[in-house]
């Protein structure tokens, strides 16, 4: 779910020019004015070097539905789309390399607005607390000082404020009217997590965690668990992958073997998932130790893993250049119920916000 | 033009013959090395006249899409070019600078806004596997740019300025001088644009498109005696490009270019025996900047010795034999690269036989050895029919390979040391009839290649090169050629059409960026001193993902020029008027290519 710099200057290095759209599949077609109120939806980020996102809508009646922000809006997304957030009757895409967020209709699909300007500057998630959107911001991806969040007024649609944060703010949650922010380290790595008072609007503490902190998940009690994948071989200072959990009174981790480095942490009905080399594993919130048997039937290389209502939804991004999946599996059966074709590059599945 | 070469050799034979001696074929191969036709019978050629080279001033990739059929995938118009020849890949064509080949030692390609042709006197392109002569990577087929070496005592200049669009300028300035001992050659041209040209249906323009070059050409030869010449080549390219925006992201890149080439040549003409001794040393550079505001960058660059020795020898009038041998050294550096070094060591044989008159045929070996891989032996077979006057039959067998490059066995992350070379075996056959005014070239070709090399994603930050894709392509090409002179009046007229499948035999999928219709036709009056040109280009549908689902439409362009000759054609003027139908389309999806656009050109001849 990010586009770390070796593999822009790769894609540069091979002349991969390759990138795939659906632009001059030329949509006269007028608007049409779907309901996309049950279901949920998958945001595909487009081609990698240049072209557009998409939506991928998939219906409870098992409709799927392609491409329906251009659909509905007659226009292109954007380049990049990276995330997406639903809350009440909007949903909130954020586009990554055109730099901005775009609030439609969430039932609808219909543009409403557009966030944009000196205040969204490679934007990568967005999480809503009491009517304010927070939208973690890489800026300048190698300005390692320029790295922010966007406060953003829900009602104006306008941002309101900015919080400068350490390189490479990726994954946001909440828990106890505090907002936790992953500093992965954008191009480069970082091992923080800074928590911000959402009352001040202050930082509140930066809590050193491993290398890379990919994704985090609260579980029922409040608690953050982030994911640290640890540096990369290349970057010749290989770090294992730990697993932390940071609550109130302490703060403890697990630690992965060193040449394990783990990502997608998501976390459901008391249990955690993620996915570490080609493989699921569950873990439940009181376990001492790593599991170290993986889930059965649920192994892949994903590019995003998400719990949802007793079911394991992940995305396959395949070739990169081509049309992805998204698996579903259901967890106590151990079960692949669907495969679903997706946009390309599915990087986010947004359900209905638990918020 | 195109010729068919094997046509104009089997007259240069009877002539050869007839003088009752072998010095026509041997000057023929000790200026064309092994792109010469005695020794690619079997093989279609084109040859793109220094006429057109010197009078327009455009990039390689520009030229070649004008006045031949070949397919390019543009980034916006002056950005990265690479082509795609039959099908093939851009690494598996071959680019030569006076035999020598030139394809980035990083990674395998050529960008053709890289390379500007008006320094050069003569570009040949020649289609079909040629590893064996030609070495790796020349799959699809070769493109030679080169240098003519003339004794005549005599001296010229050209001048050429030009202005268009965008604000572009451009100059190229050349100056020649010989003796019947020495020649002198330098050539130096510079362009600058804004590139700024509006995406037509949009309110956006080509932001971040300004591009500026150098080149320099420099040729100095010494004839010892008779019999031996040594040639001193050089080429500097230095480019300077912003990367244009997309349709829906702004682009603050950079990307900075640096080549330059030595060649030292020392060739032997005797009476049955002929030989060539090459050194070579090419460098290139290229630095990208993520935000050209800043001063972060990540840079790439190679270093390549090549030493190569040919020789060609008669042993009667129907047969001569050419064997070559050659070493390879790189180093490649870079913000990805630590180290790298590959050591090559390659030779060939050729037999040429003409076992009854107006028939002849080759059959050639290579075999190599690598420090980092199995070089595979590789054999060819092409022959040359004349049936009749008016109509030829050529054919050619050939197994081929491609080597991997530096980036796909030193990139760090991902780089994979254990690579092998892919390998492809080609076959066509072609048919040319020509008749007066009239000629005509049907060719059909097959291509099968195995254990390509494919960039995959292991995780989601790391890729992997692997030989793991198969690729069958096949297709025909065709072009007619009219030349009528009435009077004062001619008229030429030429056209062109390729269909080429290109299947993914994994997928079983058309290979992305990969038209299966192309069609090219140039038409050319000239009266007294007033010139007119129109060319009319068609593009078709290209596949952008490969599952094949989306696709770029297909365009149509036309171009027109017209010109005037003064003070006995010592002046030249020519207004050209591109894309004027103000087509809008683009080579790479969301990368929109100019709309209607205009150029004025100066030549000045002294």
């Amino acid at each position: 779910m990010k586009t770390l710099k070796p593999i822009v200057t790769l894609f540069f290095a091979l002349f991969l020019l390759n990138s795939c759209s659906d632009d001059n599949n030329e949509n006269t077609d007028p608007p049409i004015s779907g309901d996309y109120k049950d279901g949920y939806f998958v945001t595909n980020e487009g081609p990698f070097q240049n072209g557009s996102g998409t939506i991928t809508f998939v219906g409870n009646d098992g409709t799927v539905e392609q491409s329906i922000y251009k659909k509905v809006n007659g226009d292109d997304l954007g380049n990049i789309v990276q995330s997406m957030v639903l809350n009440d009757d909007r949903a909130y895409i954020v586009v990554n390399n055109s730099h901005k967020v775009v609030v439609v209709d969430r039932y609808t699909m219909e543009k409403i607005d557009v966030i944009k300007g000196d205040n969204v500057n490679n934007p990568r998630y967005f999480v809503i607390f009491k009517n304010v959107g927070y939208l973690s911001n890489w800026g300048d991806p190698n300005d390692p000082s320029d790295d922010f969040i966007a406060m953003i007024d829900l009602v104006t649609n306008e941002v309101i404020n900015t919080i400068p944060v350490g390189e490479g703010p990726e994954n946001m949650v909440v828990s106890n009217a505090t907002l936790f922010v992953n500093l992965e380290g954008g191009y480069s790595q970082n091992n923080k997590v800074i928590s911000i008072d959402l009352g001040s609007n202050e930082v509140k503490t930066i809590t050193i965690v491993g290398e890379v902190p990919n994704s985090s998940s609260v579980d029922f009690l409040g608690a953050v668990w982030v994911l640290c994948g640890g540096n990369p071989s290349w970057t010749g200072n290989e770090t294992a992958g730990r697993l932390y959990k940071i609550s109130d009174s302490d703060v403890s981790y697990f630690e992965f073997e060193l040449e394990d480095h783990p990502e997608h942490l998501t976390y459901g009905n008391g249990r955690l998932y993620y996915n570490l080399n080609g493989k699921v594993y569950e873990m439940t919130l009181s376990d001492n130790d790593l599991p170290t048997e993986n889930m059965n039937g649920f192994d892949g290389y994903y590019y995003a893993l998400k719990y949802n209502d007793d079911k394991l939804y992940a995305t396959d991004a395949k070739d990169f250049a081509s049309e992805g999946d998204l698996k579903v599996f259901d967890i106590s059966s151990a079960k692949l119920l669907e495969t679903i074709t997706t946009g390309i590059i599915p990087g986010d599945i947004d359900f209905q916000q638990t918020q | 033009m195109r010729y068919n070469l094997s046509f104009f050799l089997s007259f240069f034979c009877v002539l050869a013959y007839t003088q009752n001696n072998y010095t026509n074929e041997l000057e023929e191969i000790v200026l064309k090395g092994n792109f010469s036709p005695t020794l690619n019978s079997g093989y279609s050629t084109e040859t793109i006249s220094d006429s057109i080279l010197k009078s327009t001033y455009q990039s390689f990739g520009n030229l070649l899409q004008n006045t031949s059929n070949l397919y390019f995938k543009q980034n916006g118009n002056g950005m990265v070019s690479s082509i795609s020849l039959r099908g093939t890949g851009a690494s598996r064509t071959g680019v030569y600078w006076n035999g020598i080949a030139i394809n980035s030692s990083l990674n395998g390609q050529t960008d053709f806004n890289t390379l500007f042709a008006n320094g050069f006197d003569n570009v040949v392109i020649r289609r079909g596997g040629g590893s064996v002569l030609l070495g790796s990577g020349a799959i699809g087929g070769a493109i030679n740019l080169s240098d003519e070496i003339l004794f005549n005592s005599e001296r010229d200049g050209n001048i050429l300025f030009g202005f268009g669009s965008y604000t572009t300028g451009n100059t190229q300035l050349t100056g020649r001088i010989s003796t019947d001992k020495l020649y002198a050659k330098i050539s130096f041209g510079a362009f600058g644009s804004k590139n700024d040209y509006p995406y037509l249906g949009t309110n956006l323009n080509n932001e971040n498109g300004e591009l500026k070059n150098y080149n320099f050409n420099g040729v100095f030869a010494f004839k010892l005696n008779e019999q031996n010449t040594i040639n001193f080549y050089t080429t500097i390219f230095d480019s300077d490009r912003n990367t244009s925006r997309t349709l829906t992201a702004l682009s603050k890149a950079k990307l900075l270019d640096f080549n330059s080439r030595f060649l030292l040549d020392w060739k032997y003409l005797g009476n049955r025996y002929t030989s060539s001794f090459k050194m070579a040393y090419l460098y290139e550079k290229n630095t990208y900047f993520f935000n050209r505001e800043q001063a972060e960058f990540s840079e790439s660059l190679s270093k390549k010795f090549i030493g190569k020795y040919d020789m060609t020898y008669f042993l009667n009038k129907k047969i001569l034999f050419n064997a070559g041998a050659q070493i390879d050294n790189i180093k490649g550096k870079g913000t990805n690269i630590e180290k790298a070094v590959q050591n090559d060591f390659t030779s060939y044989l050729l037999f040429h036989h003409e076992p009854i008159s107006k028939v002849n045929y080759n059959v050639s070996i290579r075999k190599g050895f690598s420090n980092q891989y199995e070089i595979p032996f590789i054999f060819a077979v092409d022959f040359n029919a004349e049936l009749s006057t008016n109509l030829n039959l050529k054919g050619n067998f050939a197994t081929n390979y491609r080597l991997p490059t530096i980036n796909d066995l030193y990139w760090e992350p991902g780089g994979n040391p254990d690579l092998v070379p892919e390998t492809s075996s080609t076959v066509e056959l072609g048919l040319l009839y020509t008749k007066a005014i009239f000629e005509f070239n049907l060719t059909t070709f097959l291509i099968k290649s195995n254990n390509l090399i494919q960039w995959q994603p292991v995780s989601t930050d790391i890729w992997h090169p692997l030989n793991i894709q198969n690729v069958k392509n096949y297709g025909l090409e065709l072009s007619v050629l009219l030349h009528k002179k009435i009077n004062t009046h001619i008229i030429d007229f030429k056209i062109q059409y390729d269909y080429v499948t290109a299947i993914d035999q994994g997928l079983s999928k058309q290979l992305i960026y990969v038209p299966n219709h192309k069609a090219n036709s140039i038409f050319n009056y000239k009266f007294k001193s007033w010139g007119f040109s129109y060319n009319l280009q068609y593009t078709g549908k290209v596949y952008i993902t490969t599952s094949n689902t989306q696709s770029l439409n297909a365009y149509t362009l036309s171009n027109i020029s017209i010109n005037r000759s003064f003070f006995k054609n010592k002046l030249q003027l020519s207004f050209q008027v591109n894309n004027l139908f103000d087509e809008k389309y683009q080579s790479v999806a969301y990368r929109p290519m100019p709309n209607r656009n205009f150029n004025l050109n100066i030549h000045l001849i002294i």
